[in-house]
């Protein structure tokens, strides 16, 4: 035997290799190996294409933000609703997002690749090797969903890991489920804010109860939408947002004036596309709500009066305001308006009318507390206080100024009875990845094991398989 | 050898291995090749924890560092009392061998000689001194024997063909296998933009590199790592170094660490400048920050720049090779946004001799010279004469235009005294309208088929170039780029804007904004540094006005406190102080008690579990916008042979393709700090915290293991 070999797998533990956890949200796709806190990839899902020597190029993750490209235009695969609508592109941003990071398929021919010397007389003269091997050859896979996922596209997404990729084994769980299990527990109501959608999951032992499942579009990209239409209607000017890639210079300007600075243009035919500056202005728009926005901390609505009588917004006025410099220069001091561009989403009435807004006006039942409402009306009476007694908070947006203090109040006010009890990482990472640790922490049990579909049960049974294993 | 001890030792034998005292068979005690496959049931069997004192502690002259770059690996073997820059630089390229997958690290040039059968003793003569600078390859080349003899069967072959071909009788023709040093035709880059896209060309490189620097068998390895590598492809690399070299101990470190180590500092923003790509991470607290890491961003490095110059140049006649040494030269400057250029004329013309550089134009042969620093150093011998500055080159004079050459020799002393331009001289470079450059080009002396033996030769010639404004243009945007590109230099700062805003810890983004680290030999253009932060103040800098309210102090608020960060509503009392208010977090608090007095808001409603206070604390939204300042950090001076600006102003820099610019300063921190970093984790830590890979624990574990290993 030569002592050059390499270790047979069983040798140093070839079946410790860790699971990939794929958690592929509206905005962001986050990936990683089970068992670590945080998603080593975290990419986002938009994906840009442009036109270059005639031929469509791709571009994905952190490069459709700083590689522009003249006729650049961002899509999304996902829909609004968080169900994937373009599946073809769907599996190149997820692959994208394990590939660019964490495992690629493995090097080439295994007797070229340098990792094995085999002596010459041993090495096959013509011998063919399947050189391209699929990406997750030897790594299984945990993917979350939505809980509202339809059966379709769940069967298509184990095609895809199976069949595509090549995973050895899979599963599916929904990030309800995995956000509850990320705070260490089994059973909660999970308040999921994300980017495109906001939705209630309640969870009793590690399964989701299907029939208290409520969810709306009020998610970041409505308070975006929310925050664009307050820049419409401010006074003095209306504020219009200039992404960094349109300004060559600025100068400071007093707040209030109008910026001076020295803006770029582009010959139409090198512009990129609408929806590309649109995607950088919302990183402006994060960054707003980063530094900005805030929800009114309650008790009551923004629009109601406090315990002490005066309006709410007369107390939210005189507290001092925030600034913000735009990246022309612009600057203002935002008041009591950091507050309404998000109350909308505790109180419908609140929604600043943007007739061009691509979100209707929302309707009361889209709000937080309705929804609440309306997912424990679905479940059993018995459960609630305990649910009550373990709201989780999970998803990026959540991360808005005040917004927990909010939920809190609003849930006491609804339910007065039962002891509300919120749980909110502090952690930033913690609350943005709930859905990707939960995942984490399921795939590396030991259990886990027990749980996945194999390569064999799946070519046994099919696509199908999905809807009778991952409940 | 160790076949026979395997043979000796039967299964049962392995069984009973735990008996046995650990001293004796410990495979990293004894300094011989022992199989590992021994070692490996050994150390399974009687070790299932580490013991690291069984371990003899590594010495620092037998840890050997490497850091492969797109253009140079350094390497180098041992810890200098104080540290010093790469002892070796191999250009990352291999040339591929006759042998399908296998390479040799110089460019084999056929050569036939023809000689006549007695006197040929010129071929044994070559072959030994061919097969010292033989190298194993990773190929299978059971020690380099393979490749000598499929070698020599060729140069056989050569021969039958020639006699077959009747050219001459009495004489055979021989085929002359020889390195060319100076070659880089037909070589293989495996890593491309920091990705390695070559793997056996890769791992032939590391063969080469470990064969070279010959390191003693108890010599730990540490790697640094590009930004780009996957974790996959750190588990194949782990899993080569620990089966090919059998290395006692392994650990990748991260390069943007690395530099943060050079520099001494925790918390920075690392922008590497490398050949064709930029990497700027967000580092805080030791932790690489992989959310919006600036990930080998394209048409940025120095390569960008020198396509600006032949942009700008190539209609002049300027090579590619003139370029690039215009771009390393001294007068070669970014000059910071807003200073006008000098003279409004952008002209250039060539030196003393026009027709050479339309010759070498044609000839391509300026492609075949060597770039970038430290070329002929890699055997850490001077190559030739070509290093000596202000020597009188000899070779040139031999090569028969000693006239012409030592009028020009002449004329540069001129020039250096002062003669031309005695107006401008003293004025700074970016108010001459004009400046010229030493401009160096290698030329072979012999001709391809001329009948010597050793290695090719060359011989310089030297002339000065004059360049006008386009000197100062290398940052602009290429007119030819398909990414749409405001220069390099604003590229850079989107990039480090788009890193430091994605890092999650909002409180942190001031500080890395006040610590940039500007490393890779991409920024050793002059002026690179401050031009940037001129575009970083220019275009990202927040205006007094928006940050009146938040100027940042270190007051007990942004503390994060030691709490779970679960619902405990214990930390209730400090949170409902008088001085806290939800919206002035990070605000200076005298500014709020003084304008502001607010009950209703200061009221945290007492009973409600508190929303997690340490994260109220530290949470993003509650602090400012940033940067409100931007700062480079300076090299700590501990080292003298890592200075800042090294020699990059200094007369007279350029001196040709050899680049061998008298050192490498600041710029390569990176490998300053790997050396920190190897100290620190193989001689002061000894693996007590688990900061590098043993041959055990990689036995145990494999090669995914390696992940948990790191600093």
């Amino acid at each position: 035997m030569n002592p050059s070999n390499p270790p047979q797998t069983a040798e140093y533990g070839g079946d410790e290799v860790s699971a990939i956890v794929l958690d592929p949200g509206y905005s962001t796709t986050r990936a990683g190996f089970a068992g670590e806190d945080a998603p080593k990839s975290l990419i986002s899902t938009y994906y840009g294409k442009y036109t270059a020597d005639g031929q469509e190029r791709l571009l994905y993750g952190d490069d459709i933000y700083v590689n522009p490209h003249p006729g650049l235009s961002v899509h999304n695969p996902m829909g609004r609703d968080g169900i994937v609508e373009d599946w073809d592109m769907a599996e190149k941003v997820w692959e994208y997002s394990i590939t660019s990071r964490l495992t690629t398929a493995k090097p080439g021919n295994p007797f070229q690749n340098g990792l094995n010397d085999i002596p010459a007389e041993e090495l096959p003269t013509e011998m063919e090797v399947e050189t391209d091997e699929k990406p997750l050859a030897d790594s299984p896979l945990l993917m979350t969903e939505s809980a509202w996922n339809p059966a379709k596209a769940r069967e298509k997404t184990i095609e895809i890991a199976m069949e595509k990729w090549g995973t050895p084994a899979f599963y599916l769980a929904r990030s309800g489920v995995l956000a509850a299990f990320a705070s260490g527990k089994a059973s909660g109501l999970v308040v999921d804010i994300g980017a495109s959608n906001i939705s209630i999951t309640p969870v009793h032992d590690g399964m989701i109860l299907k029939r208290g499942i409520q969810h709306s579009p009020l998610g970041g990209d409505y308070v975006s939408s929310q925050i664009r239409a307050l820049f419409k209607k401010n006074s003095p000017q209306p504020i219009t947002v200039t992404p960094h890639y349109l300004v060559n210079s600025k100068s400071p300007v007093e707040a209030g004036q109008p910026p001076q600075a020295k803006y770029r243009t582009f010959p139409a035919d090198k512009a990129p596309d609408a929806s590309w500056r649109a995607l950088l202005e919302e990183r402006t728009l994060s960054e707003f709500k980063e530094c900005v926005v805030q929800v009114w901390p309650g008790p009551n609505k923004l629009s109601a009066a406090s315990s002490t009588g005066a309006p709410n917004e007369e107390v939210a006025r005189s507290s001092p305001g925030r600034p913000f410099e735009f990246p022309d220069g612009y600057n203002q001091v935002f008041g009591v308006d950091r507050f309404r561009v998000v109350e909308s989403l505790f109180d419908a009435k609140a929604a600043i009318a943007d007739p061009d807004s691509p979100f209707p006006a929302p309707t009361q039942a889209q709000t937080i507390p309705e929804l609440i409402k309306a997912s424990l009306g679905g479940v059993d009476v018995d459960i609630r206080p305990h649910l009550l007694n373990n709201v989780v908070v999970t998803g990026g947006s959540s991360l808005m100024y005040g917004f927990t203090d909010r939920l809190n109040h609003e849930l006491q006010q609804l339910y007065p009875g039962p002891r509300v009890r919120i749980s909110a990482p502090g952690n930033t990472a913690e609350r943005r990845f709930g859905s990707w640790i939960g995942g984490s922490i399921l795939a590396s049990l030991g259990t886990f094991h027990q749980m996945w579909i194999s390569k064999k049960e799946y070519e046994e049974h099919g696509a199908n398989i999905v809807e009778k294993r991952c409940k | 050898m160790s076949g026979k001890r395997r043979r000796k030792m039967p299964k049962r034998a392995a069984k009973k291995v735990p008996l046995r005292t650990p001293s004796s068979e410990e495979p990293d005690t004894t300094p011989s090749k022992t199989s590992p496959r021994k070692g490996r049931l050994v150390c399974a069997r009687s070790y299932p924890n580490r013991k690291p004192k069984n371990m003899p502690p590594f010495k620092d002259e037998h840890i050997m560092l490497i850091a492969p770059g797109s253009h140079m690996t350094l390497a180098q073997l041992g810890l200098p009392e104080s540290f010093t820059p790469a002892r070796f630089r191999f250009p990352t390229r291999m040339f591929p061998a006759q042998k399908k997958g296998e390479f040799e690290p110089y460019r084999i040039r056929e050569r036939h000689h023809t000689v006549k059968p007695s006197n040929g003793h010129r071929a044994p003569e070559d072959a030994p001194a061919k097969s010292d600078t033989e190298m194993k390859d990773a190929a299978p080349a059971a020690e380099g024997t393979a490749a000598i003899k499929s070698e020599t069967s060729k140069s056989a072959e050569d021969s039958a063909d020639a006699t077959a071909d009747g050219v001459e009788k009495t004489e055979v023709q021989e085929t002359f296998y020889e390195e060319d040093v100076a070659s880089d035709e037909g070589a293989v880059c495996p890593i491309q933009d920091g990705r390695i896209v070559d793997w056996p060309c890769f791992f032939a490189l590391l063969t080469h590199i470990y064969n070279a620097l010959s390191p003693p068998f108890h010599t730990p390895i540490l790697l640094v790592s590009q930004p780009v590598w996957t974790a996959r492809d750190k588990e194949i690399i782990t899993q080569f170094f620990f089966e090919k070299f059998k290395t006692p101990g392994f650990n990748i470190m991260d390069s943007a660490l690395a530099t943060c180590y050079g520099y001494g500092v925790q918390t920075a923003t690392v922008i590497d400048v490398g050949k064709t790509k930029v990497d700027v991470t967000a580092v805080t607290d030791c932790a690489v920050i992989p959310y919006g890491r600036g990930i080998a961003l394209k048409g940025c490095g120095g390569d960008a720049m020198t396509d600006r110059l032949v942009e700008l140049l190539g209609p002049r006649g300027f090579t590619r090779e003139m370029c690039e040494q215009l771009k390393r030269s001294n007068i070669a400057e970014i000059l910071a946004p807003g200073t006008p250029l000098p003279g409004a004329a952008v002209t250039a013309h060539q030196g003393p001799n026009p027709a050479a550089a339309a010759s070498t134009g044609g000839s391509g042969a300026t492609d075949a010279v060597p770039r970038g620093p430290g070329e002929n150093t890699q055997t850490g011998t001077e190559n030739g004469p070509d290093d000596d500055e202000g020597v009188l080159d000899v070779a040139a004079i031999v090569s028969g235009n000693t006239t012409e050459y030592l009028a020009k020799i002449e004329k540069e002393k001129i020039g250096k005294k002062g003669g031309v331009d005695s107006k401008q001289k003293n004025a700074p470079n970016h108010q001459k309208e004009k400046a010229s450059f030493q401009y160096e080009e290698f030329s072979p002396l012999d001709d391809d088929g001329a009948p010597v033996a050793g290695p090719r030769r060359y011989i310089r010639h030297a002339r000065e170039i004059e360049v006008g404004a386009e000197r100062f243009l290398l940052a602009t945007p290429l007119q030819g780029a398909s990414r749409l590109s405001s220069g390099i230099l604003e590229d850079i700062a989107y990039q480090i804007y788009y890193t430091i805003q994605s890092v999650p810890d909002a409180t942190r983004r001031s500080e890395l904004w006040d610590s940039l680290i500007i490393v890779g030999c991409g920024s050793r253009v002059r002026g690179f540094a401050q031009a940037l932060l001129g575009v970083i103040t220019q275009k990202y800098l927040l205006s007094p006005s928006a940050t009146i309210f938040t100027s940042e102090i270190p007051s007990a608020f942004s503390t994060p406190l030691p709490t779970g960060g679960t619902n405990t509503p214990a930390p209730m009392g400090q949170q409902a102080s008088p001085m806290y208010l939800p919206a002035a977090h990070g605000v200076n608090p005298l500014l709020v008690a003084a304008t502001h007095n607010n009950p209703g808001m200061a009221a945290v409603t007492p009973g409600t579990p508190a929303m997690d206070p340490s994260m109220s604390l530290h949470r993003s939204s509650g602090h400012s916008q940033t940067p409100t300042s931007v700062k480079c950090l300076r090299l700590p001076d501990y080292f003298p042979d890592f200075k800042h600006d090294g020699n990059r102003n200094a007369p007279g820099a350029s001196q040709g393709p050899s680049g061998t610019q008298g050192g490498h300063g600041a710029e390569e921190a990176t490998f300053l700090g790997a050396q920190m970093g190897a100290k620190v984790c193989y001689v002061l830590d000894q693996g007590l915290s688990k900061s590098f890979m043993t041959r055990v624990e990689y036995n145990e574990s494999g090669p995914s293991a390696i992940h948990d290993f790191g600093f």
